[in-house]
C-alpha cells in the first residue's frame, strides 16, 4: 500500500501542510523541531487512529487549537485509490472517514492501510515493561485480522467488567456477586481465543525474526523469544486456573490470569536480551522485529505495508545503512525516513528517480 | 451572533438533545416547524405529550404499550409457550418486523454490567422467574440479547438460572455480526438467526 498525498490542518506544528509523496522511499531531512516526524506521524494517525509520538490527542492539536484535521489519499497494488480523513474537536473527540463516509467504530479503520513504524521510542520494546511487547503483538495481529481485533476489544471489556466485580467485593470485604460466574465463562472463552491466535501468529513470526536479524546483523546469531502466558488456549483450562487463583484474586480485587499479563522474553544466542544485551544488540533486535512485522504483513496481505523509519539511521553504521536502503530500493513498498542528517542516505540512494528527498525547513 | 428569537433558540436547544440530531439539524428542524401551518405542529406536540402521559410498560412482558397489557400478550394465539427474552422494547420491534416469531416476549430493561452498577437485581430477572413459575405455560425461552460482552454474560447468567426449571432454552444463532446491535440488523439476517436458534 502507499500514501500518495496528505493534508495537515493544525496537526502538531503544521498549520496547513500539503504533501505529495512518491511510492518509493521518501526521505525527510531538516533540523530537529522542523516537523519531519509530524508529517510522518500524520500518516500513522490516519492508518492507526493515533499518533506514534504523542500519548494523547490533546497534544496532537496545534498549540492553542481546539481542533485538527487530516486527510490522505491511499492506494495499493490490488485496490483502487481511496481517501482516509479524520477530524478531532476538543471535547467531542475524533471521527474518521473513508471516501468521505464516517466510520461507526475506530476498529473499522485498523488494517485498511497496514503500517509498520520504527522510532527511537522502540527502545522500550526490548528494554522496558511487558506492556510494550503486548502492544507490539496486538499491532502485529490486529492489522491483519479484524476477528482478532474484535476479540481483543471484547476481552478488554470483559476484563474491566470482571475487575469491577472483584474490586467491589474486595473493598466491601465480601465474596463477589453471584453473576461473577457468567463473566468467568465469557472471560475464559475470550482469553482462550486471544492466546490461541497469539500462539499461532508468533509461531510464524519466529522464523521471520531469525531471517531479518540475519539480514541486519549477518548469520551466526540466534535471535529468539519465548511467549510467556499464564492463560491457556482452552476455555476449560482457563476456568480451572481462575478457580485455582480464586483467593489471591479476591484479595487483590483484580484478574490475575489472562493474556493481559502476557510477555515476550527476547533472547540472543540463548541470553536474555533485556538484561544482558548491548545497546547495539537492542537496536538491531528492534530493527529485526519491525522488518519481520513488515514481512508478516506482506506475506498475508500480498501487498507491502507502509514503512515508517523515524530518526533511526543516526546510530546505524554505514554498512547496515547501505544494506537496508538497497533492500528498500529493490522492493516495491513505500517507505518514509526522517533524518537530521541526510548525507549517509543520499550518498547511497538516488533520490531523483523513484525516491524523493524533502527538505523540511519550517512548517507553515 | 445576535439572537432574534429566544423561543426559537429554546426549541433548537431541546431538539439538539435528541439522539443523532446535531445542532445544525436541530436548527433545520426548528426552522421547518416555524414555517409549517399550526395544525400538524400541534399534532406533533400532542403525540409527544401522549408519549409520556399514555405510554406505560405491559404488565406481563414489560414492552411499551398503551393499556394494561400489550396486544401481543393480550392475543391468546401468541400464548404458545414460547417467550423471547430481549433487552429493550426496541428489540421487540426488530423481531416483530421479521414476522417469524409467534410467541410472547420478556423485556429485561437492560443487561448485567458491573461498570454501570447494573446487576441481575436491577433488570427484570425476578419478573421472568415469576412468569416461568406462573400459569402462562412457558415451555421454551429464546434468549435474544445483543452479542456484546454484556449481552453474553447476561445470557449465560439466565441460562444457569433457568435451566434447572425444566424449560427448553435456546439462543438466537450468531449469524449476527460482532458488536452489531439487534435493532440495526436487517430483517433477513434476524429471521435466519431466529430460525437457526440453538441449544446451549
Ligand atoms: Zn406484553
Amino acid at each position: 500500500m502507499f500514501c500518495r498525498r496528505t493534508e495537515l490542518d493544525r496537526f502538531r506544528n503544521h498549520r496547513d501542510s500539503v504533501m505529495e509523496w512518491v511510492p518509493g522511499v521518501n526521505l525527510l531531512s531538516g533540523p530537529n523541531g522542523a516537523g519531519k516526524t509530524n508529517l510522518v506521524d500524520a500518516i500513522h494517525y490516519l492508518c492507526m487512529s493515533r499518533s506514534f509520538v504523542a500519548a494523547s490527542d490533546q497534544f496532537v492539536a496545534m498549540h492553542g487549537a481546539g481542533q485538527f484535521a487530516l486527510s490522505g489519499v491511499f492506494g495499493g497494488a490490488i485496490r483502487a485509490d481511496f481517501s482516509l480523513s479524520c477530524t478531532w474537536v476538543r471535547g467531542e473527540g475524533k471521527t474518521f472517514f473513508v471516501n468521505g463516509s464516517p466510520l461507526d467504530r475506530l476498529t473499522d479503520l485498523i488494517g485498511r492501510v497496514p503500517v509498520v513504524v520504527l522510532s527511537p521510542e522502540d527502545r522500550a520494546l526490548t528494554g522496558e515493561g511487558p506492556e510494550y511487547r503486548r502492544s507490539f503483538i496486538d499491532g502485529l495481529i490486529s492489522q491483519t485480522s479484524a476477528a482478532y481485533l474484535a476479540d481483543l476489544v471484547e476481552y478488554r471489556r470483559v476484563l474491566r467488567q470482571r475487575n469491577r466485580l472483584l474490586m467491589q467485593a474486595a473493598l466491601q470485604h465480601r465474596p463477589p456477586a453471584p453473576e461473577l460466574d457468567a463473566w468467568n465463562d465469557l472471560f475464559a472463552r475470550s482469553a482462550a481465543r486471544i492466546v490461541a491466535k497469539r500462539n499461532a501468529v508468533l509461531d510464524t513470526f519466529r522464523r521471520l525474526l531469525a531471517e531479518e536479524y540475519a539480514f541486519m546483523a549477518g548469520v551466526g546469531h540466534e535471535p529468539d523469544f519465548t511467549y510467556r502466558t499464564n492463560a491457556s488456549d482452552e476455555p476449560a483450562e482457563n476456568l480451572a486456573r481462575l478457580e485455582a487463583g480464586r483467593d489471591r484474586e479476591r484479595e487483590r480485587g483484580q484478574t490475575l490470569i489472562g493474556p493481559h499479563r502476557d510477555d515476550l522474553l527476547f533472547t540472543l544466542d540463548g541470553i536474555e536480551l533485556r538484561r544482558y544485551g548491548s545497546q547495539g544488540q537492542h537496536r538491531l533486535f528492534a530493527f529485526a522485529l519491525k522488518l519481520a512485522q513488515r514481512r508478516y504483513f506482506t506475506d498475508i496481505l500480498e501487498d507491502q505495508p507502509i514503512f515508517l523509519l523515524d530518526d533511526v539511521f543516526g546510530d546505524l553504521d554505514p554498512g547496515k545503512t547501505r544494506t537496508l536502503l538497497e533492500m528498500l530500493d529493490a522492493q516495491s513498498g513505500q517507505t518514509f525516513i526522517t533524518a537530521a542528517n541526510p548525507d549517509p542516505l543520499t550518498s547511497v540512494l538516488d533520490f531523483t528517480g523513484n525516491h524523493r528527498h524533502f527538505r523540511v525547513a519550517h512548517a507553515v | 451572533m445576535q439572537l432574534t428569537s429566544e423561543t426559537l433558540e429554546a426549541a433548537i436547544e431541546q431538539l439538539a438533545k435528541l439522539p443523532g440530531v446535531g445542532r445544525k439539524s436541530a436548527q433545520r428542524l426548528a426552522m421547518f416547524l416555524v414555517k409549517q401551518p399550526e395544525e400538524p405542529v400541534l399534532r406533533l406536540a400532542q403525540s409527544l405529550i401522549a408519549l409520556k402521559r399514555t405510554i406505560r410498560s405491559c404488565s406481563v412482558c414489560h414492552t411499551i404499550t398503551d393499556g394494561e397489557t400489550c396486544p401481543i400478550c393480550a392475543n391468546p394465539k401468541r400464548a404458545n409457550g414460547m417467550v423471547c427474552v430481549v433487552e429493550e422494547p426496541k428489540d421487540v420491534y426488530a423481531i416483530e418486523k421479521t414476522g417469524e416469531f409467534k410467541g410472547r416476549y420478556h423485556v429485561l430493561g437492560g443487561v448485567i454490567s458491573p461498570l454501570e452498577n447494573i446487576g441481575p437485581e436491577d433488570i427484570r430477572v425476578k419478573e421472568l422467574l415469576a412468569r416461568i413459575h406462573g400459569d402462562e405455560g412457558i415451555t421454551e425461552l429464546i434468549l435474544a440479547l445483543n452479542p456484546d460482552a454484556e449481552g453474553e454474560a447476561t445470557t449465560y447468567y439466565l441460562h444457569k438460572l433457568v435451566s434447572p426449571l425444566g424449560v427448553t432454552l435456546t439462543r438466537i444463532a450468531h449469524g449476527i455480526p460482532m458488536g452489531a446491535e439487534l435493532e440495526y440488523i436487517d430483517e433477513a439476517t434476524l429471521s435466519k438467526a431466529l430460525a437457526g436458534r440453538r441449544g446451549f
